[in-house]
C-alpha cells in the first residue's frame, strides 16, 4: 500500500508551515501599522465631549463669525489658541447671560479658573507644528479641520498623520487657496485647483520644505 | 533589579549616591542581617519571568490603546502682553557678591527657561557666564526651603512677623543694643536706604558683610594707594601689553565680562595690532591658560615679584624713580628676573595701553604697587571710581569682630542674609558655634544649609528671577531686579527682612522699591519708570572715574616692611574659588556640578592639584587618597596632576564638602576646605603637610587624554608666522577631489566659525548649549564612562615639552555638520539625514540606538542617552525644559543640532514678513553666551554675513578635512603674541 501521503508533501508542508510563519511574522509587524493608521486610532469623526456643550454650527454656521475673531492667535503664533474666557463674555455678557449651559464659562470667569477644554486635535509633542505660517501661506482652515460649521460637536476632520501631512508638503499647490478665503468654510476654487495653487504658490513663495527639522527639534 | 527608569539623575532625588553598586545594593539587605541574608522569597524566579512577560505583552498593547487624552487650560483673561506660543523677554539682573550682572530672560508662558545677557547693559554688554545662567535651575531646584522654619518646625511668615515685632520692641527700648546684621555684601539702593533708616531706629545696631570670597583686599590696597576706598574698572579696548598678577580676568566670573570682549577683539589679528598678556600664578588659571607668557611661583611669592617689578620699573619710569630700593630688597631667581625684565620693558614700551591687574587673593601691598604702577603709565586701561558696595570690609577681619561679640554674649539679636557663614568662615572663628550662643538668630537662605541648622527663624529666601529689587551692577549702574514668575514657594526678600525690624513685614519689596525710586528722583518716576523696568537698568549711573593722587611715600614704606627672602621651602596650600560653584553657593545646581573645570576638566568635586614634578617627588600619583594639613584637622583630598602648576603648592578649590540637610546634591561631594584656611591667611599659607593615606579615589575628568597626537586639531600659531601659517593651512581647507556630485545649497547655507584667538575657554557656551536644548546631566559615576551629554565640549589641548609649564590651546567642538557626514552613511535606519540647508539633522523617533553613527564620527560628538535621565522629574523641574526642544527618550542618539528651533523660529518670523532671515538674526545659544564673541554662526550663502567672512579668512581650517568631511563649522586658528626676548 503505498503510502497516504507522498515524499514530496513533506515539502509542500514545509513551504506551507513557513508560508505561515512569514504571514503571522508579517502580520504582527503590518497588523499594527495598518492599526495606527485606522480612523478608530487616529479618533478621526468622533466627537470628543466638552466642559461646555459649545456649538460651532451655531456661531459658525449661523452668526457667520470668523474663525479669527476667538482663534486669533492663529496669525502670530504657532498656537491657533483657545480662547480665553474673557472673550465668550464680550458677547454673553450681553446674550444669553443667564443661559444654564454657559453656568461654566461665567463660573470660570469669576473664579478666575480656566475652563478645562479636552483637546480635539492632538499632535505628538516631538512635532512643532506652527499655525501662523500655514495660514500666512494659504492654506484653508477647513484642508485639515474639516467643515466645522457643519459639527455639532468638533472632531478631528483629518487623520493628522505625518504621510497626511506629507501629502501637502510635498505638493502645497494642490491645497493653497487665496489668503483672503483662508477661513471660508465654502471656498470651492474657481477653475483647475492644480493651476491654482501652482501660481499661489508661485505668489506667496511657498517652500517645499521636508526636511526632518522642519517639525521635528 | 533597579528600575531603571530610577538611575542617576542628577539633582533631581533625595537621595545622592555614588554609582549603580550603591544603588543596587537594597537597604533591607544591609548588615543587621548578616552576609547571609535569606533571599526574598517574593521575586522568585518564576514571579519576575511572569511580570517580564506581562510587562512586554502590556508595553506591546500600550501601543495599540488610543493616544492619551490632553487638556488645553486657556486663561480667564489673557494678560495682553501674552501670546502663548511666543516667548516674552524680560530685563532682570542677579547679585553676586553684591554686584549686579544685567540679564535678559526668556519666558514661556509665565515661566521663565533662558537667561542671557542683557545686550543693552553698560556694564556687561550681553555677555555672561556660567554661574548667572546656571540660576535657571536653582529657581527650579525640588530642594529649595519652602517655609519658615522655626527651630525645624515649619512656621509660617505671619508667625515669624509677630516673633520680629516682639523682638524688635524689647531691641528698641535698648536703643539697638545687640542688634546686628551680617549681610550679602550689597550695593542696592534700596538696601542702603533701609540700612539708614534701621540705624536712625536702632543707634547702637551694627551692620557687617560677609563674603567667602571678599574684596577686603582690593580696598585695603586702595587705602593704602590713596587713602580711600577705591575699585579699579578695567577698560582693555586700549590695551597692549597685560600683566596679570593673579588675577583671573577672562573667565567669565563676576566683574570680568565686559574686559573679556574687549580683550578679545585684541587678540584678533585682524583687528588691529595685538595685545600682549602675561601672568604671573600659582595655579594654571583660565587667564594663564590665555597667557603668552606664564610664570609659576609659589602663592607667597607673586607679590614679590610684583615688587620686584616695581623695583626694575624705577630705573625706568622717572614717576617711579622713588622705589628704587625694591630692586635691590627683592631679589629674584634667574627665570623669574628674566621674565620680570623683560616685562617691565614689555610695560613701558606700550605706556598708555599697558595694565597691571592684581587678583583679588593678593596682598593689599601688591594692588597698592599695581596703582603706582598703572598711575605712573598713564595706563588707559584702569581707572579707579568709588566701590559700589555698602561695605568695603566683607572678609574674616570684621566677620572675627562679629563672632568674638556673640561669644561674649553682646549679640541679642542677630539677622544673617549673608550666604552661609557657618560653611564659609574660616574654622578658626568658629562662627557656627557662636552662632549657637545667639538667643534670636534670623538667617535668610535658598536651602536648609550649614548655617540654617544653627539658627533660630530660617527664612526661605527668593530667587532673583521671584523677586523684586535692585543692585548696582560693576560699573556701578543702577540695574534692576524684577520677577519673571511668581514666587514658587514662601520666599522673602533681602527688602522684606529688614523691613521687618521696622515693623513694616507688611511692605513687599516691590512697594518699597517703588516708593524709594518715586522719592529719589521724583522728577522723571513717572514719565522712566517703566522705561527703567524695560532697560533693566537706569543708563548714565555708572559711577565716575575719579584722579586721586597716589601716595607713593606709603607704598614704599609698606613695601619695604615684606620680608625681602624667598617663600621658605616646604609645601604651601593655595585656595582659590571654584570656576563652577564659586564659594559653594551655586553647589546644588546640576549643572554647574557637571560642567568640567575649564582648567583642570574635573567634574562634580574638587581636588588637590599638584605639579607633576612635586607630586613625582612626593611620590603621589593621580587619584591617589591623601590628607592635607595645616594647622587643624586634615582635609581628604583626592589628587589631580594638573600640568602648568607651580611646583611646591597643592591647590584646592573653595565650594565643596558640603553637610546641609537640605542640598542633596552637593552634600558630601569634594572636601570642605575651611580647616586649611585660617581668618589671618584666607588664601594661602605655608606649613601645609601632605599625607598619603592610601586608596584610591574616582575622579571623573571629562578629558583625560591631553594631546593631539601630532594632528592639527586645534591650531596655534603666533603673530610673526601668521602669514606662514596661512599658506600652510591652505592645506586644511578648500575642496577635496571627489567622485560624487556637489549639492547646491541654493537657498540658506547655514554654517559656523569658530575663532580660537577670541575663544578663553570659560565654558560659558556649555551652561547655554545645556539651558537651550534640555541636555540632561548623569551624575559622577556615568560621567567617570564618559557618557556625559554635553552637545558642546570645550576641549584643552597642553602643548610644547615641558610639563611643568606647558602651553594650552583649547577649542570649543561640538557637531560640525559635515557636507559629507560619516555618522549618514553607517545609520541603518536612516535616523540621521541631511536636510536642504545642510544640517545634520537627528530623527529620535527612528533612532534604534545602534550607536553606529557615534562610532564613525570623527569627532566624537555624538552623545547616547544610555538611561532615561529625565523621566522622574518632578513638575517643577520640567518647567525648565526648553518647550521648542525635544526632550530625549532613553536609548537614543543626540547631538548638537545648530540650535535648528532658532532657525525654524526665525525661519517663520521672517516668511510672516515676506522676508530672509538676516544675518545675525539667528544666534545659536553658545553664540548668544560668549563673553568673547569667538563664535559666529550664519548664512553662507550671504556674501555679506560675517561667518562667510571668516569662512574665507586665511586663518581659517578644517577640522580633520584630510578625510573630506567638509564640515560646516569652520575654525580660525589661534595666534599668540609672543615676546621675542622671552622666546
Amino acid at each position: 500500500m503505498s503510502s497516504l501521503f507522498k515524499p514530496s508533501s513533506n515539502t509542500a508542508f514545509r513551504i506551507a508551515l513557513f508560508a505561515l510563519a512569514l504571514l503571522f511574522g508579517g502580520g504582527l509587524i503590518a497588523g499594527p501599522m495598518i492599526y495606527v493608521r485606522t480612523p478608530f486610532y487616529t479618533q478621526q469623526q468622533d466627537p470628543v465631549d466638552q466642559p461646555v456643550q459649545f456649538d460651532h454650527r451655531h456661531h459658525v454656521g449661523d452668526e457667520g463669525i470668523d474663525c479669527r475673531y476667538c482663534h486669533y492667535l492663529v496669525e502670530k503664533s504657532p498656537a491657533a489658541g483657545v480662547p480665553p474666557t474673557s472673550l465668550c463674555l464680550n458677547c454673553h455678557e450681553q446674550i444669553w447671560n443667564k443661559s444654564p449651559k454657559l453656568a461654566p464659562v461665567r463660573e470660570s470667569y469669576f473664579a478666575d479658573r480656566p475652563i478645562v477644554w479636552n483637546k480635539v486635535n492632538k499632535l505628538p509633542h516631538f512635532v512643532y507644528f506652527n499655525h501662523s505660517i500655514h495660514v500666512k501661506q494659504g492654506v484653508g482652515c477647513v484642508t485639515c479641520h474639516g467643515r466645522v460649521d457643519e459639527m455639532a460637536q468638533v472632531e478631528k476632520a483629518q487623520p493628522l498623520t505625518m504621510g497626511w501631512c506629507l501629502e501637502c508638503h510635498r505638493q502645497p499647490e494642490r491645497y493653497l487657496r487665496p489668503r483672503d478665503q483662508v477661513t471660508s468654510m465654502t471656498y470651492k476654487p474657481k477653475s483647475d485647483q492644480l493651476a491654482i495653487g501652482r501660481e499661489l504658490k508661485e505668489q506667496y513663495h511657498v517652500e517645499t520644505r521636508t526636511s526632518c527639522t522642519t517639525c521635528h527639534r | 533589579m533597579p528600575s531603571l527608569k530610577s538611575l542617576p539623575i542628577a539633582g533631581q532625588r533625595q537621595k545622592v549616591w555614588r554609582g549603580l553598586d550603591e544603588h543596587a545594593a537594597a537597604p533591607a539587605l544591609s548588615r543587621e542581617l548578616g552576609p547571609e541574608a535569606p533571599p526574598d522569597d517574593a521575586t522568585s524566579r518564576r514571579s519576575v519571568l511572569q511580570l517580564l512577560g506581562a510587562s512586554a505583552a502590556l508595553a506591546t498593547l500600550g501601543g495599540c490603546l488610543k493616544p492619551p487624552d490632553e487638556k488645553i487650560l486657556p486663561y480667564t483673561r489673557q494678560p495682553p502682553e501674552v501670546t502663548p506660543g511666543n516667548p516674552l523677554h524680560y530685563a532682570t539682573a542677579t547679585t553676586i557678591d553684591g554686584r549686579a550682572t544685567g540679564l535678559l530672560v526668556t519666558a514661556n508662558e509665565g515661566r521663565p527657561t533662558k537667561i542671557e545677557g542683557n545686550p543693552d547693559h553698560p556694564s556687561s554688554r550681553g555677555a555672561v557666564g556660567p554661574l548667572e545662567q546656571a540660576e535657571l535651575l536653582r529657581l527650579y531646584d525640588p530642594q529649595r526651603l519652602k517655609v519658615v522654619q522655626n527651630r525645624g518646625q515649619d512656621r509660617s511668615w505671619r508667625d515669624f512677623l509677630q516673633a520680629a515685632a516682639a523682638r524688635a520692641r524689647a531691641v528698641r527700648d535698648a536703643r539697638g543694643e545687640g542688634l546686628r546684621f551680617l549681610m550679602e555684601p550689597g550695593s542696592s539702593p534700596l538696601i542702603a536706604h533701609l540700612r539708614q533708616r534701621l540705624t536712625d531706629l536702632y543707634p547702637r545696631a551694627r551692620f557687617s558683610s560677609w563674603s567667602a570670597i571678599p574684596l577686603q583686599q582690593v580696598h585695603d590696597g586702595a587705602q593704602l594707594a590713596y587713602g580711600g576706598a577705591y575699585e579699579t574698572r578695567l577698560d582693555l579696548s586700549r590695551a597692549r601689553v597685560v600683566l596679570s598678577l593673579d588675577s583671573d580676568l577672562l573667565a567669565a566670573l563676576p566683574g570680568t565680562l565686559s574686559a573679556m570682549g574687549d580683550w578679545a577683539a585684541k587678540r584678533d589679528p585682524e583687528q588691529g595690532p595685538m595685545a600682549r598678556l602675561y601672568a604671573v600664578e600659582s595655579n594654571l588659571t583660565v587667564t594663564g591658560m590665555n597667557a603668552d607668557h606664564r610664570l609659576r611661583l609659589k602663592p607667597t611669592d607673586v607679590h614679590r615679584f610684583g615688587l620686584a617689578l616695581l623695583g626694575r620699573l624705577a630705573a625706568q619710569v622717572p614717576a617711579l624713580a622713588r622705589y628704587a630700593p625694591l630692586q635691590q630688597r627683592f631679589r629674584l631667581p634667574a627665570e623669574s628676573a628674566k621674565f620680570a625684565d623683560a616685562v617691565a620693558k614689555d610695560l613701558v614700551k606700550a605706556a598708555g595701553g599697558s595694565l597691571v591687574c592684581v587678583g583679588a587673593r593678593q596682598p593689599p601691598v601688591l594692588h597698592a604697587v599695581a596703582h603706582a604702577i598703572n598711575t605712573a603709565l598713564v595706563s588707559a586701561c584702569a581707572a579707579v571710581a568709588r566701590p559700589v558696595l555698602h561695605e568695603t570690609d566683607a572678609g574674616p577681619r570684621s566677620l572675627r569682630q562679629l563672632s568674638e561679640e556673640m561669644r561674649a554674649g553682646r549679640v541679642g539679636t542677630l539677622v544673617i542674609t549673608a550666604w552661609n557663614p557657618v560653611y564659609g568662615a574660616p574654622a578658626d572663628l568658629n562662627f557656627g558655634k557662636a552662632l549657637s550662643q545667639v538667643p534670636f538668630s534670623v538667617y535668610r537662605s535658598l536651602y536648609l544649609d550649614e548655617t540654617a541648622e544653627r539658627a533660630g527663624w530660617v527664612l526661605p529666601a527668593l530667587h532673583p528671577l521671584e523677586s523684586w529689587g535692585d543692585a548696582r551692577a560693576h560699573d556701578g549702574t543702577v540695574t534692576f531686579v524684577q520677577p519673571l514668575i511668581s514666587p514658587l514657594y514662601a520666599g522673602v526678600s533681602e527688602a522684606e527682612t529688614l523691613a521687618a525690624f521696622l515693623g513694616e513685614g507688611d511692605r513687599t519689596a516691590y512697594t518699597q522699591l517703588r516708593e524709594l525710586w518715586q522719592s529719589q528722583r521724583p522728577g522723571e518716576f513717572a514719565l522712566n519708570w517703566e522705561k527703567w523696568l524695560a532697560d533693566g537698568f537706569i543708563s548714565g549711573t555708572a559711577t565716575r572715574p575719579e584722579s586721586p593722587a597716589v601716595r607713593h611715600e606709603q607704598i614704599l614704606a609698606a613695601a619695604m616692611q615684606v620680608p625681602a627672602s624667598e617663600s621658605a621651602p616646604g609645601l604651601e596650600i593655595n585656595i582659590v574659588p571654584d570656576y563652577r560653584v564659586w564659594d559653594g553657593r551655586f553647589g546644588n545646581i546640576s549643572w554647574l556640578q557637571e560642567l568640567p573645570d575649564p582648567v583642570t576638566k574635573v567634574t562634580w568635586e574638587n581636588a588637590a592639584l599638584i605639579a607633576p614634578n612635586t607630586a613625582k617627588k612626593l611620590g603621589l600619583s593621580q587619584g591617589e587618597r591623601v590628607d592635607l594639613g595645616l594647622r587643624g584637622p586634615p582635609a581628604h583630598a583626592p589628587v589631580v596632576l594638573a600640568p602648568g602648576h607651580a611646583e611646591d603648592c597643592v591647590t584646592v578649590s573653595l565650594g565643596y564638602g558640603r553637610r546641609g540637610a537640605g542640598e542633596a546634591l552637593c552634600r558630601d561631594l569634594g572636601f570642605d576646605t575651611s580647616t586649611l584656611r585660617h581668618s589671618d591667611h584666607p588664601w594661602f599659607a605655608p606649613g601645609l603637610t601632605v599625607t598619603r593615606v592610601g586608596g584610591r579615589a574616582l575622579i571623573a575628568q571629562t578629558q583625560e587624554h591631553h594631546s593631539m597626537e601630532g594632528r592639527l586639531i586645534a591650531a596655534s600659531t603666533t603673530v610673526a608666522k601668521l602669514k606662514e601659517t596661512g599658506e600652510e593651512l591652505a592645506e586644511h581647507r578648500g575642496s577635496l577631489l571627489t567622485a560624487y556630485p556637489g549639492d547646491s545649497y541654493a537657498g540658506y547655507r547655514w554654517g559656523m566659525a569658530i575663532d580660537l584667538s577670541r575663544c578663553t575657554g570659560c565654558s560659558s557656551c556649555m551652561i547655554a548649549c545645556v539651558a537651550e536644548n534640555n541636555i540632561p546631566m548623569v551624575g559622577k559615576e556615568q560621567v567617570a564612562k564618559s557618557r556625559e551629554m554635553h552637545w558642546l565640549r570645550v576641549d584643552r589641548y597642553f602643548t610644547g615639552d615641558d610639563t611643568g609649564n606647558p602651553g594650552v590651546v583649547f577649542q570649543p567642538l561640538m557637531c560640525v555638520h559635515c557636507e559629507y557626514a560619516p555618522c549618514e552613511y553607517v545609520c541603518p535606519v536612516n535616523a540621521t539625514v541631511h536636510s536642504d540647508e545642510g544640517l545634520n539633522e537627528m530623527v529620535y523617533n527612528r533612532c534604534v540606538g545602534t550607536r553606529y553613527c557615534s562610532n564613525n564620527c570623527p569627532y566624537k560628538v555624538r552623545r547616547f542617552n544610555f538611561f532615561s535621565y529625565t523621566s522622574d522629574y518632578t513638575d517643577t523641574e520640567k518647567m525648565a525644559f526648553n518647550p521648542d526642544v525635544t526632550v530625549r527618550a532613553r536609548g537614543v542618539m543626540e547631538k548638537c543640532t545648530y540650535c535648528v528651533q532658532r532657525i525654524e523660529r526665525a525661519r517663520i518670523h521672517t516668511r510672516l514678513q515676506d522676508r530672509r532671515i538676516r544675518d545675525g538674526e539667528v544666534l545659536t545659544a553658545c553664540q548668544q553666551a560668549c563673553p568673547a564673541e569667538a563664535i559666529v554662526f550664519g548664512d553662507l550663502n550671504d556674501s555679506n554675513a560675517k561667518v562667510r567672512k571668516l569662512h574665507e579668512a586665511e586663518r581659517r581650517y578644517d577640522l580633520l578635512h584630510e578625510l573630506g568631511t567638509r564640515p560646516r563649522t569652520a575654525y580660525l586658528a589661534r595666534v599668540m603674541n609672543p615676546n621675542p626676548e622671552l622666546a
